[in-house]
């Protein structure tokens, strides 16, 4: 029998805390803010995810960051790299990544969001493959796999000698995002495994020339003039629903999620508990939605105040999906990845998204 | 100027035999009449012998498009009009401007599936269904019989299929259509035949759709008719074509898949390639090589490319290649 190989695992453990309470990240001090208004670690169990469902765990020796940055997400007794306090930080994660190298790590795996990809960059380039598991608020890199279980697919792809493609990491402004705005630069490349179907796309930007923005207008003009009186409207984050806000009247933050009845404006910005609390005021709660151009995320992406607990009360009969049918065009699906394996399976399935006044078209979610 | 190589219309690359082309000759002096009744009756003739079914099931039209869009504006008009995505551009365009809803089901990548139960569950209320078997550009068969049957148990639905390529595909659900009251086929003589000059189309319909037709009566021109008779009473030197194009088909695919691009497989004689160049229909038009560029309705780099002779597939090839190199070449620069 071939060798084992060594596959290392760190974990950002305040990676995606700020989703839930509609911080758009932890970077610098946001993580104090994040645990002030009640947010809880997401990357544990996304790691548990990911060690579970891999298949070939027999072929692999895994080593592991110390404590909540990976030690306390495996089972058995993985070897222990580096050392870190109580609270990490991103020179933990670089100190640690390249310590992994030295130790013969062959691929190594992170958890967390854009901002660790960038760590995991400057620490080891293009040394070793990389898997990562999405787990943080901005996962707009094209680096990450769509879900936990893509990603455990990603260790199969290697055990079987695929071969590596270069990936983008995205340098997403933390600063801007928060103030509306979504600044984005490439940052550089990563190697990842090969396999088919298992990584997202990088976000790319809706189409913006005239005839997109006729369409967008058409069919948020058609949305707008169809809301049912005495409902709750959760509005997504992005500018397709920013024009269907604009058409209701009502301002709207780009990035944020707000709250719309009878064409009034009744919350802002907000996160899980905000939007929990103003559901117990409806009888009815619906989402309007539009997915990330070029990786179709309805959910998992940069709208994590969508948590599984509002996503199972709203229920998927009341979800909204608005495009442009040139944003679908260039979407091989539509994609859901909110941290939840059975919500996401019960999201599954196809979803009509509103494109035009008198036309829908009917896409496959995956989960 | 150079002559251009156009393989953007999935037309037979073969022309017709010399006596189809004498019967439409020998028309040409009879212009200032119109075409006789009993010659539009004896291609209905013909066509119902072609295709196995009964004299007073076929419509026949000057192009299946201008059938299609027919259906579309009599039973779709207003109403809830169900297609997939991507389809036939003609026949979404008149469902898009006269349909009261117009709902597609996306096609499934990678191997452009069909969602059964995305279908069925469109069903519920009355409602016009047009399916193109095989699809067009991915020439893929999307319906099998069960799929059919399900749709016909819906006594709302009325379901009309476009077989322009079923000669190609050897799929055809022609039998139903006796006990089926609400399924309809559009077929063409356009392709298979190689009379895409002539345009002549027909329906083979069901009684809910035989009585929106009744008063319809379509002359066609002479020349048309002429060379649609001609051709109907020779189908074999059409197999033959077909069967030809079917094995060119097959090669083209494995040549442009070595250059690496995605040829996916076909039941038509068109194949739907995804080159890795996007802008990949303007370099080859560039080398006056026409293809249908579908950038704007699958993504870049998707093109449809018909299956030419011999001749002109290794002319395709050839420029593809070029075109390839040159990409591989910006790149590695």
């Amino acid at each position: 029998m071939s060798a084992k190989k060594k596959v290392g695992l760190i974990v950002n453990p305040i990676a995606g805390m700020g989703g839930s309470v509609g911080l758009k990240g932890t970077d610098g001090q946001m993580r104090h803010k994040a645990v002030e208004l009640g947010a809880t670690p997401v990357t544990p169990e996304r790691a548990r995810q990911f060690l579970t469902r891999i298949r070939n765990s027999d072929r692999i020796e895994l080593l592991v960051a110390p404590g909540r940055m990976g030690e306390q997400c495996a089972s058995g007794s993985p070897e222990v790299v580096g050392e870190a306090g109580e609270i990490t930080t991103a020179e933990d994660t670089k100190r640690i990544a390249r310590e992994m190298v030295s130790r013969g790590v062959e691929v190594l795996v992170f958890v967390g969001g854009d901002g660790t990809a960038r760590d995991i960059q400057d620490a080891v380039g293009l040394q070793v493959p990389v898997i990562a598991v999405p787990a943080g608020v901005k996962i707009f890199s094209a680096v990450f796999a769509v879900n936990p279980g893509a990603a455990a697919r990603l260790v199969e792809s290697f055990l079987e000698g695929a071969g590596y493609d270069e990936q983008e990491v995205l340098d997403i402004d933390e600063e801007a995002f928060r103030q509306n705005r979504l600044a984005s630069r490439l940052y550089g490349y990563l190697l990842t495994p090969r396999a088919s179907g298992v990584l997202q796309r990088g976000k790319e930007c809706s189409p913006s020339d005239a005839a997109a923005a006729q369409s967008k207008e058409a069919l948020a003009s058609w949305v707008a003039h169809n809301l049912a009186g005495n409902v709750l409207y959760l509005l997504g984050p992005g500018t397709t629903v920013k024009v269907v806000a604009d058409a209701v009247g009502v301002p709207k933050t780009l990035l944020g999620v707000d709250a719309v009845t009878d064409g009034r404006l009744v919350g802002s910005d907000l996160g899980e508990k905000g939007i929990l609390q103003l559901m117990d005021s409806y009888v009815e709660t619906r989402i309007v939605v539009t997915p990330i151009g070029g990786n179709g995320f309805l959910f998992g992406r940069g709208n994590r105040q969508f948590t599984p607990q509002v996503l199972r009360r709203v229920g998927r009969k009341r979800i909204i999906v608005v495009a442009t049918s040139d944003k679908l065009l260039l979407l091989d699906a539509l994609r859901v990845d909110t941290g939840d394996f059975e919500l996401d399976q019960a999201l599954s399935g196809y979803m009509e998204v509103i494109v035009g006044g008198n036309e829908t078209i009917k896409m496959e979610v995956r989960g | 100027m150079n002559a251009c190589l156009e393989l953007d219309l999935n037309e037979m690359p073969y022309p017709p035999p010399d006596s189809v082309v004498e019967a439409a000759r020998k028309t040409l002096k009879d212009l200032n009449r119109y075409t006789e009744p009993d010659a539009l009756q004896e291609l209905a003739e013909l066509l119902a012998r072609y295709s196995g079914v009964q004299r007073e099931q076929i419509v026949v039209g000057p192009g299946s498009d201008l059938l299609l869009r027919e259906v579309v504006m009599c039973f779709g008009a207003g109403k809830k009009v169900v297609m997939v995505s991507p389809s036939f551009l003609s026949t979404v365009r008149v469902a898009r401007r006269f349909a009261g809803k117009l709902v597609s089901i996306r096609l499934s990548l990678p191997d452009f599936r069909l969602g059964r139960q995305a279908l069925l569950e469109e069903l519920e209320e009355p409602s016009l269904v047009v399916i193109d078997n095989p699809n067009n550009p991915t020439g893929r068969i999307i319906l099998d019989w069960e799929l059919v049957d399900d749709i016909l148990y819906h006594p709302q639905t009325l379901l009309i299929v476009d077989e322009a390529y079923f000669e190609f595909s050897g799929m055809s659900f022609a039998g139903l259509v006796a006990d089926h009251a609400n399924l309809a086929l559009a077929r063409t003589l356009d392709k298979a035949f190689g009379l895409a000059g002539a345009r002549v189309g027909y329906l083979i319909a069901g009684s809910a759709f035989l009585e929106a037709f009744s008063m319809l009566f379509t002359f066609l021109p002479q020349a048309s008719l002429q060379a649609a008779l001609e051709a109907l009473r020779q189908p074999g030197y059409m197999w033959k074509n077909v069967q030809l194009v079917m094995e060119e088909r097959e090669r083209l695919r494995q040549e442009l898949q070595i250059l690496g691009a995605v040829a996916y497989p076909s039941n038509t004689n068109f194949l739907l390639l995804k080159s890795r160049i996007p802008g990949i229909a303007g370099e080859l038009r560039e080398r006056d090589v026409l293809v249908l560029d579908l950038s704007n309705q699958l993504g870049p780099g998707y093109i449809r490319v018909a299956v030419g002779t011999p001749e002109e597939n290794d002319a395709f090839v050839r420029a593809y290649r070029s075109v390839a190199q040159r990409h591989d070449e910006g790149i590695d620069s």
